[in-house]
């Protein structure tokens, strides 16, 4: 879990465009919309790509994402639940 | 003045002409439906398609020879339409669009990236899909194509207006014209906004659009003129406004400001008030957002005196560019025969919603306003009479004084201007043109200007290259949505609105290298008629490698400028 996590928080960064970030700034449970990051809409769409890309998840309703994307940690969770590559 | 219609042209899913389009608004006859002509893997998105190939419009068009992009044929068949309608020759063409000719960079890419040469790659140029169409038309003095992505042809009809209320033209054929693509479908798409079955406008279960493609026009010239050459008048052009949301890049505000703005902006000009208004075409796409976001705009405007209110998107799909010109159509075959269109695929409202008239109904229609909303949130709408509105008019002059200037060429003051987090999304070059419209800015004193118009001969190209090759490469999957949301024309002059909270006037050119002298046309139009003080003027094209070494092949390349001047009317 804890690699994939790691794994997540470069691939966010990168996703995301975060070019002066590293892993280490990203708070595994700090929330990613809102406060946190700061993420918006445009982001979350990125992220739903990013699951289909990366893991193989497909989101139809992006809707969805909203319990998915609270954290590093739960996104994290629901990839490993979920996965299919 | 009063500006009178004399001609009306229009294509789309429903119809090749008025008439047949007028057939099917009445008998209630949606042109959504299976893809058959666009060439996308995504069959399973319903499309509101002109039916017919491209090799069948050109023959309906009468083209032979010259290659010719989708969005121009359709344009070609409308406008002659128009023009024939009116019987008289027009001295502007104004025509929006965002697609241009990007139909044919998607089909012949790698013969391009093979470094064959073609005249086709010009096509690509929004201003060169306008030209295209212009050049079997006859001469026209001045040309121009504003390109604020789905508003653009109402901007179009209402820079055609202003020319006409300052004599810089005597008749204006106005409107526009877009195709469909596999760029703009795949780049919806991964907004994830298109519903998989015939869309719903404002209905509580409607899932998002579907696209469509034509192209609509009118002809307008001044009522003294129309009645002295015996003309018969089809409608006038009551008022019109151009606002800015300034909230978000795709997504329309809550409370609906710059829809609300656009709308009372419209009725204001015509000097009517709200309860005057007969009848609403919306915008009405069936997103979540656009239909909640324009009924609480409505709701605003018009309180408990709701007019007859229905979006037309379920008979044609959404035509993006073109919408403007094919709805304000729409709404003059409505008034001419007196009915309100159907609303189709309506069956519950939910909170916040508007109730929308679900059938072809009959009523007499004075006064009729017409929405059309971009990306960005440029926002425009267009009141239409049946009686003539006096416009006030003015003398042209080029009054213009540039205030302050900026040119960037390099990232040293990058930091500055931009916070890393605002910045993490734009191209090096967006972020030059945004310090260099913050320093004039800052430098005048000028935080909000009265308008922000951009002038670009091709555009964002870097992220329309981006998504272009990834959605080619991959062959329509996984793709991103940023460098779709950024591919846009009117990018750069929404975003720095969006940045600086400016509801003001907002427009984009792309008329190849006279996109600056339409830009100025527009500004020193409305500084004339005193409905601005005061511009910014964004001059904006990046330097891409890829389409460069495409550009080679014609001995031809890109021209990078990021230039900010901010003009004030002389006193």
């Amino acid at each position: 879990m804890e690699q994939l996590i790691e794994q997540l928080k470069s691939q966010i960064i990168e996703a995301l465009n975060f070019e002066d970030m590293t892993p280490a700034d990203i708070d595994t449970d700090a929330p990613l919309f809102g406060e946190g990051l700061g993420l918006d809409s445009i982001d979350a769409l990125e992220l739903i790509m990013l699951m289909d890309r990366e893991y193989g998840i497909k989101l139809a309703d992006p809707k969805a994402g909203k319990a998915i994307f609270q954290s590093v940690r739960t996104m994290a969770e629901y990839i490993q639940a979920n996965r299919t590559k | 003045m009063r500006i009178a219609i004399t001609g009306i042209g229009a294509v789309s899913a429903i119809g090749m002409n008025c008439a047949e389009m007028l057939q099917s608004l009445l008998n209630e006859r949606s042109g959504i439906g299976r893809m058959n002509q666009l060439g996308s893997v995504h069959t399973e998105l319903p499309v509101g398609e002109v039916p017919y190939s491209d090799a069948e419009l050109r023959n309906i068009a009468g083209v032979s020879g010259e290659p010719m992009p989708r969005t121009s044929l359709l344009g070609l068949i409308a406008a002659r339409e128009a023009l024939a309608m009116a019987d008289r020759t027009c001295d502007a063409f104004i025509s929006g669009t965002t697609v241009g000719g990007m139909d044919l960079t998607e089909q012949h890419w790698y013969e391009y990236a093979g470094g064959k040469a073609t005249e086709n790659i010009h096509l690509h140029e929004a201003g060169e899909s306008t030209n295209a169409i212009a050049k079997h038309l006859g001469n026209f003095g001045f040309i121009a194509t504003p390109s604020t992505a789905c508003s653009s042809a109402l901007n179009a009809i209402m820079l055609g207006a202003n020319l006409l209320r300052t004599g810089q033209a005597r008749a204006a054929l106005v409107g526009g014209a877009e195709s469909l693509s596999m760029f703009h479908l795949n780049g919806f798409n991964t907004l994830m906004i298109l519903d998989h079955q015939p869309c719903r406008p404002f209905d509580a279960g409607r899932n998002g659009l579907n696209l469509g493609e034509g192209a609509g026009y009118i002809v307008i010239e001044s009522e003294e003129e129309a009645v002295a050459r015996g003309a018969t008048i089809l409608g006038y052009i009551g008022g019109c406004a151009n606002t800015c949301d300034a909230y978000h890049q795709t997504a329309s505000s809550a409370d609906g400001e710059g829809a609300f703005r656009a709308m009372q902006g419209a009725i204001q000009m015509a000097g009517l008030q709200p309860a005057d208004i007969d009848y609403v075409n919306a915008h009405g796409t069936a997103t979540l957002n656009n239909d909640l976001s324009e009924s609480a705009a409505l709701l605003r405007l018009f309180g408990n005196r709701m007019p007859s209110v229905s979006s037309t998107k379920a008979f044609t799909g959404h035509t993006t560019s073109a919408s403007g010109g094919i709805e304000a159509v729409v709404c003059l075959l409505a008034m001419q025969h007196g009915f309100v269109p159907a609303n189709l695929n309506w069956s519950n409202t939910a909170e916040g919603l508007i109730v929308p008239t679900t059938c072809t109904t009959k009523q007499h229609l004075k006064h009729v306003l017409c929405n059309a909303f971009g990306f960005g949130g440029n926002e425009s709408s267009l009141l239409l009479s049946a009686e003539g509105i006096d416009l006030p008019t003015a003398e042209y002059t080029l009054g213009l004084t540039a205030f302050c200037q900026a040119a960037i060429t390099d990232d040293s003051e990058v930091s500055r201007y931009i916070s890393a987090a605002e910045g993490r999304r734009m191209t090096p070059q967006t972020r030059r043109i945004v310090v260099a419209a913050r320093q004039v800015m800052e430098e005048s004193g000028i935080t909000m200007p009265d308008a922000i118009v951009c002038a670009t001969q091709w555009g964002c190209m870097l992220q329309s290259m981006r998504f272009l090759q990834d959605m080619l490469d991959t062959d329509e999957q996984q793709l991103k949505p940023t460098p779709f949301i950024q591919s846009t024309h009117n990018t750069i002059a929404s975003m720095i609105a969006i940045m600086t909270g400016n509801h003001g006037y907002n427009s984009t050119y792309a008329q190849g290298r006279q996109s600056y002298e339409c830009a100025m046309a527009d500004i020193s139009a409305q500084m004339s008629l005193g409905l601005i003080r005061s511009a910014l003027v964004l001059e904006f094209d990046e330097q891409v490698e890829v389409w460069d070494r495409v550009l080679a092949t014609i001995g031809d390349k890109t021209h990078a400028i990021a230039r900010a001047t901010l003009f004030v009317k002389k006193d």
